[in-house]
């Protein structure tokens, strides 16, 4: 462990403590994503200190607390109901270009990449599937094979955005989503205008925290900030206007969580919590007017 | 209440998204943490709260407990009370007023229940504490087991707020160099 001055270990003590205000805490929590032997210092801390609950009186919470928690840790839902081959890994350049931040969620990530895309990979079949039934004319669900009869889940619902502009153009969505849950952000791109919209669907970036989130392509190096996600369920925003369409369709979309109202010097100073790339949900025209050619 | 080698064996469970044994951990810690976030968040709603927001947390990230650095207990502790703390700050940055009040109901002195339990590490902390100055005892023990800032240690001790700054590191600069940290 690096040596620190007695300031950081103060802080690390007192945040263990707990006397220190909202701001500060903030500012260790920020510490603590950069670093992990400060991390280490203040955990070392906690556990010394936690001894003291030894005397504190357990009580009991009401039966109904229980019932909270498995609704939001997302307990009752079913876990992805359709086994599908082993889609390729898509993290390796999250991965490189989080290198120097803290990497200990990173591991975690290519399971959470890959279970993403297996939703997404879903969500694609299905909506191909429907557009194939529109072709013919036909609404038999019978051809279908019983592994993709539109019988989406709820997230799957949510994914397959209509697309919002008079003249119906591509939309591409990713699926940001956190382990073991459901997705916690869905971000849609217009493929026209490259406007994009995140949708927040389940996360909290926690007290003097904002999620931000990142584009990351190998083509451009560092990722690049899209802007620090708001407070409310949407957050719209034109920043993609300036990348490249490929850019925009290859990269991976990353979400860190910053200090409120973003990362101090344009660059992330955690490991990602969520990522995804985009897919093509619905085709241009699509929508209203199925096309023949599917 | 399950041995630390069980909640251990429970965590790597949850950890696999193991739902009967989420639902074991949580049976076997709730009490406990609600205790420690209640008496810091003093209403039963906010403690709810919070309790519901640290299993949320325990169940996603239980792959991240390390059990060569931490117990269990501890781990789980230090996620409630972390939160129960975030709460209380922010509230109190919203209305400092309501806080007096709270403040007459807190007790003086950790509560005695559970003495028993008291462990050798407890025993070595609270010798540490123990030789600290008398008031400093008792801001150390205040500020840990209700989740006193600075201004209400301030306003207990009849202090100015950067005496309690001062004291509240020195004190901690003392605990840490008699645990030998």
């Amino acid at each position: 462990m690096m040596a620190y001055s007695e300031d950081h270990i103060a802080l690390a003590a007192e945040y263990a403590l707990g006397t220190l205000d909202a701001d500060e805490r903030a500012q260790v929590e920020a510490m603590m994503s950069a670093d992990k032997d400060f991390t280490a210092m203040v955990e070392a801390w906690e556990h010394k200190l936690s001894v003291l609950n030894q005397m504190v009186g357990s009580v009991e919470p009401r039966p109904q607390v229980w019932d909270k928690i498995k609704t939001a840790a997302g307990l009752s839902e079913p876990q992805a109901p359709l086994a599908l081959p082993d889609p390729p890994p898509v993290a390796a350049e999250v991965m490189e270009a989080f290198a120097a931040a803290d990497t200990s969620n990173v591991i975690r990530l290519s399971t959470q990449a890959r279970r993403w895309r297996n939703v997404a990979t879903l969500t694609t079949a299905i909506a191909a599937a429907l557009v194939a039934m529109i072709a013919v004319g036909v609404y038999q669900p019978d051809l279908l094979p019983e592994r993709i009869r539109p019988t989406p889940r709820t997230q799957i619902v949510e994914v397959k955005t209509a697309p919002s502009a008079p003249t119906p153009s591509a939309q591409y969505v990713a699926v940001l989503q956190k382990e073991g849950g459901s997705p916690a952000f869905i971000l849609t791109v217009d493929g026209a205008t490259r406007n994009f919209t995140v949708r927040k669907v389940d996360a909290a970036a926690g007290p003097g925290k904002s999620f931000e989130l990142w584009l990351i392509s190998d083509r451009l190096g560092p990722p690049r900030s899209l802007g620090v996600i708001g407070e409310g369920d949407f957050t719209a925003r034109p920043t993609l206007a300036s990348y490249d369409a490929n850019i925009v369709n290859a990269a991976t979309y990353a979400v860190t969580v910053e200090q409120a109202g973003g990362s101090p010097n344009g660059r992330p100073t955690s490991a990602p919590v969520f990522a995804g790339k985009l897919i093509e949900s619905v085709p241009p025209a699509a929508a209203p007017a199925p096309s023949p050619s599917r | 209440m399950l041995t630390p080698a069980e909640l251990v064996w429970l965590i790597a469970a949850v950890a696999k998204g193991d739902e009967a044994a989420f639902e074991r951990l949580y049976a076997a810690t709730r009490a406990k943490l609600f205790g420690v976030v209640l008496r810091i968040l003093r209403r039963q709603d906010l403690a709810e709260e919070v309790i519901q927001e640290t299993y949320v947390r325990i169940w996603n990230s239980a792959g991240q407990f390390n059990p060569g650095l931490s117990s269990p207990i501890t781990w789980m502790v230090s996620i409630a009370r972390n939160r129960a703390i975030d709460v209380v700050r922010k509230r109190s940055e919203v209305s400092i007023e309501e806080e007096p009040a709270a403040m007459e109901v807190a007790a003086d002195s950790p509560d005695p229940l559970a003495r028993r339990e008291m462990t050798e590490e407890l025993k070595r902390l609270l010798e540490c504490v123990g030789r600290l100055e008398p008031d400093r005892q008792k801001l150390v023990l205040l500020a840990y087991y209700n989740g006193w800032s600075r201004e209400q240690l301030a306003a207990k001790f009849e202090t100015p707020v950067n005496t309690v700054k001062t004291w509240l590191r020195r004190s901690m600069m003392d605990i840490r160099e008699c645990l030998g940290l």
